[in-house]
């Protein structure tokens, strides 16, 4: 299979130019961390990836793999804010053009490297890691223990994964939710093959392939105050929105009221520290 | 704090329920369905139950959340979540 042809979402090989204009600068596609509530996107999605880059203990020269990469923002501030030698992975091509223009701008072309593959059939990917990162992309991944064996085998012992994942808000929920209109529109238009599960099955499957659980976080609130301001952007820029793709801030307005609406009642956002160590 | 009577949370909620799905409250009967309102759906509804309970500074139970489908229905769980 050439990387022309790799079946990714079609929701993340839109025109780049889509995402710039409602992401904010670091086109980071995941949750913000908000101290205040008060802070500017940009602010927080800066803030939330060197609380990444801490909980994952990594220091100058570490080496890090992130598990859908997207834009490349954490790939590119783990390279240049802390020094890390990153190598970035996700099915989407355009992505892998764009964060490696990213990468040339800022001259850290030499600790930047990204992949196109799904991560469950990439074969040439670094060994011995410091640290993984999965940022809201094991949600795409079904079989979700071997992802998480495959990403342990990588690691060093005592290095840690970072996974964060919007969840159903248990297993009730899921059950009751997995097949309604909003979960079918979210599915069908943005995730392709997206599965949301209860924490507790990300949980189980960190377990079960032996990892030890070192900290859950909840970051609903914050992605929730992510998603109002994405909403805000879609708003405000829905003429260049539509300029590029007739339709698609309507569209987007629509996925991000649907997902902000559900939070608390039917999912959640949470974040997990796995380490490799008994 | 008192707890209002019934009327009153009924009408609070009639007004909260014409607000969030756009329609005249003199539209909304207290058996309407509101899943059946022109121009709803889950998400409105789901909407509608988050102002509710920021207004009443309740929790309803998941059950309730998800279960009620009318005004008085949902005067009803709003009552039973302020007198527990």
């Amino acid at each position: 299979m050439t990387t022309l042809e790799h079946p990714t979402n079609q929701h993340y090989d839109l025109d780049p130019r889509i995402f710039g204009l409602f992401l904010g600068e670091s086109r980071k596609y995941s949750s913000g961390w908000f101290d205040t509530g008060k802070e500017t996107l940009d602010e927080a999605q800066r803030r939330k990836m060197d609380v990444v880059a801490d909980l994952v203990h990594v220091r100058p020269g570490s080496r890090v793999l992130d598990i859908g990469s997207g834009w490349g923002a954490l790939v590119l501030h783990l390279a240049g804010v802390h020094g890390c030698d990153v190598t970035g992975i996700s099915p989407a091509r355009r992505q892998r053009e764009y964060v490696e223009k990213r990468a040339r701008e800022l001259e850290l072309a030499d600790r930047v490297r990204v992949i196109t593959s799904p991560f469950e059939d990439a074969t040439e990917l670094p060994r011995g890691l410091d640290a993984v990162t999965a940022l809201g992309s094991v949600v795409h991944m079904p079989d979700l223990q071997a992802v998480f064996a495959k990403a342990r085998g990588l690691l060093r012992r005592d290095g840690r994964m970072y996974v964060s994942e919007s969840c159903f808000r248990n297993a009730a929920t899921r059950a009751r939710f997995d097949r309604v209109d909003g979960t079918d529109f979210v599915r069908r238009s943005i995730f392709g093959n997206g599965e949301l599960r209860p924490l507790s099955e990300l949980v189980a499957a960190a377990e079960d392939v032996g990892f030890s659980i070192e900290t859950t976080l909840d970051l609903t609130w914050h992605y929730h105050r992510t998603i109002e301001q994405w909403s805000e952007n879609v708003r405000t820029g829905a003429a260049a929105l539509d300029a590029v793709r007739p339709g698609i801030a309507a569209q987007l307005e629509h996925y991000l009221d649907v997902s902000n609406a559900g939070w608390g009642y039917t999912t959640k956002h949470y974040a997990l520290v796995l380490r490799n160590a008994r | 704090m008192s707890v209002p009577i019934a009327d009153q949370i009924t009408d609070i909620v009639r007004a909260i329920v014409a607000e969030v799905l756009a329609v005249p409250a003199g539209e909304l009967a207290t058996d309407t369905d509101l899943r059946e309102v022109e121009g709803t759906d889950s998400i409105k509804v789901l909407r509608l139950i988050a102002r509710i309970e920021r207004e009443y500074d309740v929790e309803l139970e998941d059950d309730d959340v998800f279960g009620v489908s009318t005004i008085a229905d949902v005067a009803g769980v709003v009552r039973k979540a302020l007198d527990g």
